[in-house]
């Protein structure tokens, strides 16, 4: 428990809200996961977004991604999303650019001042869950909360040593105001962004 | 994108503007709101330290740029990318087509970028058979309207939800409704299809870090990250001026790029892009062609241009534009070519040629709104002028403002002539106004009531009303300034009075000119350094303590500017006594004789206050003159009491439908406010003001602080 930042943690909840970033707290990464498994079975259907000329298929099985997690945490999700009965996605997540309902990533970093998750996603498949979803949640541990984006560059400078690196901040829901200045969310990417403190 | 290069079609196109009520309404609303919520995010940070911070980092960078780009080709090389670098737009877009076509691309999807829109790459991309779709909403929209985009940030903000229907309809060929939710669902379900099948992404880029040869992209949409994901091939499009040596410079800029730009903390998306990351579009473990064009264009001529590279500084936020009263009246498409508001008058000459530079530079009133709130501390208007001054070198100045340049330089020359109007001006005079302006004053007038020159001008009346001198008293000597010497005496007068009373002693150095701004905004640089250089002989000769002005313009201009006017002339030290003396009347009231409200008779009248541009953001000063206001009267705040009135000296003349505009809204808000009466401190905004307010009526009372404050001097 030491190594949490309180302040840093308060900052960054405080700093969640305006950006529409829906914060709940979890004890651990089972909890974690198994809010975002309750979560997608609560949804409604998402909507596809490429046409294949076919009718919608109402009865098609829910999607669940989580190409990033490592093979303990992906046998946990499994176990749970099948019970659910939704079809759970690792890899080959092109096949799926029409829409997954929902992606579960595990973040490395958190920014408080600006409510950022810092996301190393070294694979397409990384990348694609977080912004073809409907709805994205995404864990990050306190310990790991810093207060300001200066204190990430230790972390930013080892990811971008590496030869190939594909690192992001993200604050919040895919959004524009590009038509009248109107905020609007989810025009490329997820509709909505949930965020899961992990105590441990 | 305004290529209106005459000056009679560009007001055509400017009154278009302006009759646009959405446009009106709409960048009205956002100038306000703006300004309320850029003030609140930037309420946690230390802003102008920031700033000042961003501005001496770029430009180590430019001093550096060549060894940035080695390391960051070095880098970017080693991890698999291909960087190319580009010295003409030409030679970038055929760059571009070259990679698409030796990778067979068919179809390319675009993320926004300014740099891409500055070589109008979709153009050569289109001529070569290539289709390109823009992805972000707001560009994406104006694409297939085929308009360009009338903000850096908001490309569509010119458009309405119903027009936006239209386009999606024609588009989809399916009826779309025009609620906004439902059309930005439209543009995630028919973008997601061009994602989906593309071969090659263009994006810009924010950043070029060179320590480890990255780009940093930031978006609120999340297209850049499709852009840079799907595809197999990616060109990112970046100027050579986003080369910045650290992951640290780039945090830096992030704290005030997305706060500056739409009030947000940051944006939804930073992408920090490192070597030719995997793609699997050609089946797993494939590797993207990912490839840089660092783009000149004008860009490393422009940083041995001393006084201008600053314009290299920007990193394109947007705010220029935001707070410009001009901008805010007649929109992107009139404010700029490609690049868009102070910035875009200024890079549209170095960019896109000087010919269609010449109409747009003149479209700046001088405010200084912009230079206040940029990101990398630009002085956006003292370029503009500068640009102003090269454009006349180059195409010849129109025949008034040479003929006032010279005029104004030969003080002996121009008193004459004043003396001479006086009299030349009695058939069109009406009391202290007059009635019909002679046609060499200009048309498109008439939103105003135009001052007559005085029956006897300070330096006459002077002689008479010169106080006596109190011993051991502090000496100001009075900067009268053309407007005040001549057609407001009165106002110089009754500061005379205060002043005395306060136990101060005046001079009046006789051999003072014009202080030369409005030579300096006609770009008459010549006869602004001969006139900068009489007036500090002149003061210098008097031996006073301060040299005090009652208006702000001539003050910001003789305190900000003659340093930089006179380099070179071997007169720094008197230079520098001198500017270091000038001051405004309220700040010597309230800082320097420390006045006590015993002086002022405490009155019941509901007043209120215009801050003059040069007052408020030249000099800095916001408190003295409602401290002076409030032990005199009832102090009754308005909306907007910095924004400008819309005077800016020859700015009105030149454009008077656009001042006259601004003039409005400035009655409008006060008149709303429930004040009777507003003060201000500078002559050219009481002109206006009392202009304006003669114009509808005079039920509001207009008055110069030094009189106001004279009115009210206890006994
Ligand atoms: S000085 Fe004022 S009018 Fe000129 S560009 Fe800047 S904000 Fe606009
Ligand atoms: S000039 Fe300054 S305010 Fe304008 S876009 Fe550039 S950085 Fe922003």
């Amino acid at each position: 428990m030491s190594n949490i930042n309180a302040a840093a943690v308060d900052l960054f909840i405080a700093k969640a809200k305006p950006v529409t970033i829906q914060v709940s707290t979890a004890n651990n990464l089972d909890e974690a996961m198994n809010f975002a498994l309750d979560l997608c079975d609560k949804q409604p259907l998402g909507k596809l977004m490429l046409d294949t000329g076919a009718p919608p298929d109402e009865s098609r099985k829910k999607t669940f991604s989580a190409p990033g997690v490592d093979e303990k945490l992906w046998g946990y999700l499994v176990d749970g999303g099948s019970k659910k009965g939704f079809e759970m996605i690792r890899g080959g997540l092109r096949k799926y650019l029409a829409g997954i309902d929902m992606s579960f990533t595990v973040a490395d970093l958190g920014i408080a001042d600006t409510a950022s998750c810092v996301v190393e996603c070294q694979s397409e498949d990384e990348r694609l869950a977080a912004m073809i979803c409907e709805r994205h949640v995404v864990a990050l541990s306190k310990s790991k909360i810093v207060s300001e984006s200066y204190e990430a560059e230790p972390f930013l400078k080892a990811a971008m040593a590496k030869e190939r690196n594909y690192t992001a901040f993200i604050s919040g829901p895919s959004r524009t105001a590009d038509i009248e200045r109107v905020l609007t969310l989810g025009v490329h990417g997820p509709l909505e962004l949930y965020l899961v403190l992990l105590e441990n | 994108m305004s290529d209106e290069t005459t000056m009679k079609s560009y007001h055509g196109s400017l009154k278009e503007a302006l009759d646009d009520d959405f446009l009106r309404q709409t960048l009205d609303k956002f100038a306000v709101q703006y300004k309320a919520n850029r003030q609140l995010i930037f309420a946690d940070i230390n802003e102008k330290g920031l700033i000042s911070e961003i501005a001496d980092h770029k430009e180590e960078s430019l001093d550096h740029l060549e060894e940035l780009y080695e390391q960051f080709t070095k880098e970017a090389s080693r991890k698999g990318v291909i960087v190319h670098r580009a010295a003409t737009a030409k030679d970038a877009c055929d760059l571009v087509c070259s990679i698409a076509k030796e990778n067979n691309v068919k179809t390319i999807i675009k993320s926004k970028s300014m740099t891409a829109e500055e070589i109008h790459i979709n153009h050569a991309l289109e001529d070569a058979g290539f289709i390109v779709t823009e992805t972000d909403l707001g560009e994406w929209i104006i694409q297939l309207r085929h308009e360009g985009p009338s903000h850096m940030v908001m490309p569509a903000i010119h458009l309405s939800r119903g027009q936006v229907a239209k386009t999606f309809t024609e588009e989809t060929k399916e009826n779309q409704s025009d609620d906004i939710s439902l059309l930005v669902k439209v543009a995630r379900k028919e973008l997601r299809a061009k994602f989906a099948e593309a071969d090659m992404g263009i994006s810009g880029a924010n950043f070029a870090v060179a320590e480890n040869g990255s780009i940093a992209i930031c978006t609120n949409e999340g297209n850049g990250r499709l852009t840079t994901t799907l595809p197999r091939v990616h060109v990112a499009i970046c100027g050579i001026d986003k080369l910045i040596p650290t992951i640290h410079d780039a945090l830096r800029v992030i704290k005030v790029l997305p706060r500056n730009a739409t009030a947000q903390a940051i944006t939804t998306y930073v992408s920090w892009i490192t070597g030719a990351v995997n793609c699997e579009k050609d089946g797993p473990g494939a590797e993207k062609k990912f490839h840089i064009v660092f783009l000149d264009n004008g860009r490393t001529q422009l940083i041995k241009d001393s006084k201008c590279r600053q314009a290299l500084r920007c990193v394109r936020c947007g705010a220029c534009a935001n707070v410009c009263p001009v901008y805010r009246l007649v929109g992107g498409h009139r404010m700029g070519y490609v690049y868009i508001g102070a910035i875009g008058l200024i890079l549209t000459y170095f960019f896109h040629g000087h010919e269609r530079a010449r109409v747009l530079a003149q479209n700046c009133i001088g405010c200084e709104a912009c230079k206040d709130v940029c990101a990398a501390g630009i002085d956006l208007p003292d370029l503009i002028q500068e640009i102003r001054v090269r454009l006349n070198k180059e195409f010849g100045s129109t025949m008034d403002s040479a003929l006032l340049g010279r005029l104004l330089a030969n003080r002996k020359l121009f008193h004459t002539l004043l003396k001479f109007a006086k009299f030349a001006q009695l058939p069109v005079k009406k009391g202290p106004y007059i009635r019909h302006l002679p046609e060499i004053f200009g048309l498109g007038q008439g939103f105003r009531a135009m001052p007559a020159i005085a029956s006897e001008s300070f330096r006459d009346m002077w002689p008479a009303i010169k106080p006596q001198v109190v011993p051991g008293a502090k000496k100001v000597g009075l900067f009268a300034g053309c407007a005040q010497d001549f057609i407001y005496p009165g106002q110089l007068k009754a500061a005379v009075t205060v002043l005395s009373k306060l136990g101060v002693n005046v001079e009046f150095p006789e051999a003072q000119s014009c202080c030369g701004l409005p030579v300096q905004m006609m770009g008459q640089r010549q006869s602004a350094i001969t006139t900068a250089k009489n007036n500090i002989q002149a003061f210098k000769e008097s031996n006073v303590d301060y040299v005090l002005t009652l208006c702000a313009s001539c003050a910001s201009h003789m305190k900000n500017r003659y340093q930089e006017l006179l380099e070179g002339e071997n007169m720094e030290a008197d230079v520098k006594a001198f500017s270091d003396k000038v001051i405004d009347f309220s700040s010597f009231l309230t800082d320097v004789v420390k006045v006590k409200p015993e002086t002022f008779v405490q009155g019941d009248e509901k007043v209120g206050y215009h801050y003059p541009c040069h007052l408020v953001r030249g000099l800095g000063v916001t408190e003295a003159p409602k401290t002076l206001l409030k032990a005199a009267a009832k102090y009754q705040p308005a909306p907007e009491e910095d924004v400008c009135c819309g005077f800016g000296g020859t700015y009105s003349v030149k454009f008077p439908e656009i001042s006259g505009v601004l003039l409005g809204s400035k009655l409008k808000n006060l008149e709303e406010s429930g004040a009777t009466c507003v003060v201000t401190d500078c002559p050219g905004c009481f002109m206006q003001l009392n202009g304006g307010a003669v114009k509808q009526g005079g039920k509001l009372k207009v008055e110069h602080m030094a009189e106001f404050l004279a009115r009210h001097l206890a006994k």
